[in-house]
């Protein structure tokens, strides 16, 4: 026997009975969830070319790759985002309207793999494009709390950042470019040092350098961002700000303001976020489950300008998150077993039909048998219950 | 464990000024040391938890948030390169990772070292250092006394640590070129970092605070 027959690849997994049912139920719930909001649920390929992914920003560098017949590279999606961007710039060009979609996809990314985080992993998300403006973004995070709420979990915090914000300061900072990406890449590693040195090797002024030295210490609720708007003076950082306490007063009409705070030190990858972007978080889990926000750039790669906003979830990671809090065991639901005397197959497969026509799961004995032997197969076979058929007037 | 910090704490160098530096901004609990036997200690009363782990290990364990916040070198953030926040340069714990060769036989230029065996304890780092050079070599992965390498001809370079440099004289090595220099920072889970925010801002803080007055007033404080 080869080595690897036994074996799953690293970074990926077996889903159980039992577990996999929750899974479904819960997304089950999401996709229901986001219909209910006006979102069309959309499939995709699970495997593009690469040019297609390359230079949006979401990152091709951590995808599996294989060639067509003609030797062009495919990649097995790592986001749905852009596939999602692609179609509607091709497919959806003419529709006028606001186009609100949703999927659950199965996507695949080499990660270093840990509990829920593995190499292939569910997603469920939503796209909002052609909205622009301070009432799609509110939208966009409302659903995304509710969503939170639906899966079962109870504890957890978004924090809300703004692109334009850092973008602002770099740009009254006046950097080089080498500068610029040097401190956004202190940002996202969220490398508070490494941050301060690059702002000290800039020669920013020093007022502009102490706001960049404490981006990544910039949490807090709407008293932050009036403390903040009192000491940039940058029309473009206070235009941000600005749409963030927008973004809070709608939040407010949904009522799901409590979920939400601010981190205007918030970036989360490299040139792909152009506004308003947001992140979720649970107790007991060590990275995000959730997170989104303002994409304005990406639909003009595909020839076809046009803002847009979203978020993606991590299934399997509020699957872990739940269980870690205690809210998801993982249930079988019971099923009844149908075993029948030598001869009396027919009249089993009746009944069986019968009983599943009810609504009850039902499993057929697999050969006939002895009462007795019935309950013990009821056992073997996790079924909760059992009707035996001995003769034409079976038990309903 | 909510309302806990869990304070990760490495074994070797760098313990006892972490020990000494957090009790100073209020974090400390009965019995924490070294050669502690209990892998856990907590003060019930400042609601802190003090974890004691291998060096190498410390990042993981802050990575998947088992530890909120932990000491760690520099030097081993960027070999293990895990996604962890690194919220402060603590200063102290200064080293350096360095290239060396038998002091026989040192070559004029860096380039001219290229295809030999290198023995380390940071493969990942001396990789990037030698990739950048644009030279190929082959990366002896050891976990202990590197130095030996070249002595027993297991290797013809190393990269390691240095603090003093006595080591590498005392075994007749000659430092070839420096790669980087580490000290201690203070790293911080992601999350624990959103969810915890409060207090771990006023822990960032406090250690600024008593690292400035080190600074203006040095030899007041026991190193």
């Amino acid at each position: 026997m080869a080595e690897t027959i036994l074996q799953v690849p690293y970074g990926t997994r077996d889903v159980l009975p039992g577990e996999a049912a929750v899974r479904r139920r819960m997304e089950q719930k999401i996709v229901c969830l986001f219909a209910k909001w006006g979102y069309d649920e959309v499939a995709t390929p699970t495997f593009e070319y690469l040019d297609t992914f390359s230079g949006t920003g979401q990152s091709a560098a951590g995808a599996f790759k294989f060639f067509d017949r003609k030797d062009r590279i495919l990649m097995l999606r790592t986001d749905m985002t852009t596939p999602i961007a692609r179609m509607v710039a091709t497919r959806m060009r003419k529709d006028k309207g606001v186009k609100r979609l949703s999927y659950r996809a199965q996507l695949f990314r080499y990660e270093e793999a840990q509990a829920g985080r593995q190499c292939e992993f569910t997603q469920c998300g939503i796209e909002m494009m052609g909205a622009t403006g301070a009432a799609a973004d509110a939208e966009v995070i409302a659903l995304a709390v509710n969503t939170l709420l639906e899966a079962g979990l109870k504890n957890f915090n978004i924090t809300l950042g703004q692109m334009e914000f850092i973008n602002g300061l770099i740009e009254s900072a006046a950097l080089t470019e080498g500068q610029a990406q040097e401190i956004k890449h202190c940002l996202i590693r969220r490398n508070v040092a490494g941050l301060e040195e690059a702002v000290d090797a800039a020669k920013i002024p020093e007022q502009l350098a102490d706001i960049f030295k404490e981006l990544l210490f910039l949490h807090g609720g709407m008293e932050l961002l009036k403390d903040v708007e009192k000491r940039v003076l940058s029309r473009r950082c206070r235009n941000a700000l600005e749409n963030l306490r927008e973004i809070y007063e709608l939040a407010k009409a949904y009522g799901v303001e409590q979920y939400l705070s601010f981190d205007l030190g918030l970036t989360r990858s490299l040139d792909y976020y152009t506004g308003m972007l947001f992140e979720g978080y649970a107790a007991g889990m060590g990275y995000s489950l959730i997170g989104g926000g303002r994409y304005d750039n990406m639909m003009q790669r595909f020839g076809s300008p046009c803002p847009a906003t979203g978020f993606a979830l991590g299934i399997d990671r509020i699957a872990l998150t739940l269980e870690r809090q205690g809210g998801s065991p993982v249930e079988k639901e019971s099923a009844v077993l149908v075993a029948y005397a030598e001869g009396k197959i027919k009249e089993a497969i009746r009944l069986a039909c019968a009983l599943r026509k009810e609504g009850k799961r039902t499993r057929l004995a697999d050969q006939a048998m002895t009462e007795t032997e019935a309950l013990q197969s009821m056992q073997d076979n996790h079924c909760g219950e059992y009707r035996y058929v001995k003769d034409d007037l079976y038990p309903l | 464990m909510e309302d806990y910090i869990t304070i990760a704490l490495p074994k070797g160098k760098l313990f006892k000024r972490s020990l000494d530096l957090l009790a100073r901004v209020g974090y400390s609990a009965q019995g924490v040391s070294e050669d502690s036997r209990r892998l856990v200690i907590a003060n019930e009363e400042t609601k802190v938890r003090f974890i004691i782990t291998k060096t190498v290990d410390l990042p993981t364990y802050v990575e998947y948030g088992a530890a909120d916040i932990g000491i760690i070198g520099k030097d081993v953030l960027l070999e293990e390169q895990k996604d962890v926040y690194e919220l402060l340069d603590l200063g102290f714990g200064k080293c350096r990772l360095m290239m060396a060769v038998p002091e026989a036989k040192k070559r004029p230029e860096l380039k001219d070292y290229a295809h030999l065996r290198v023995a380390t304890k940071y493969p990942r780092c001396a990789q990037e250092y030698f990739d950048k050079l644009g030279i190929q070599m082959e990366i002896v992965k050891l976990n202990g006394s590197i130095e030996l390498g070249p002595l027993i001809g297991l290797s013809e370079l190393i990269v390691d640590i240095v603090e003093t440099g006595t080591t590498i004289k005392e075994n007749k090595l000659a430092e070839v070129d420096s790669i980087f220099t580490s000290t201690a920072r203070l790293i911080a889970n992601p999350v624990s970092f959103k969810l915890k925010f409060e207090r771990l801002y006023k822990l960032v803080t406090d250690l600024r605070t008593v690292l400035a007055e080190e600074k203006a007033c040095p030899g007041c404080y026991p190193d």
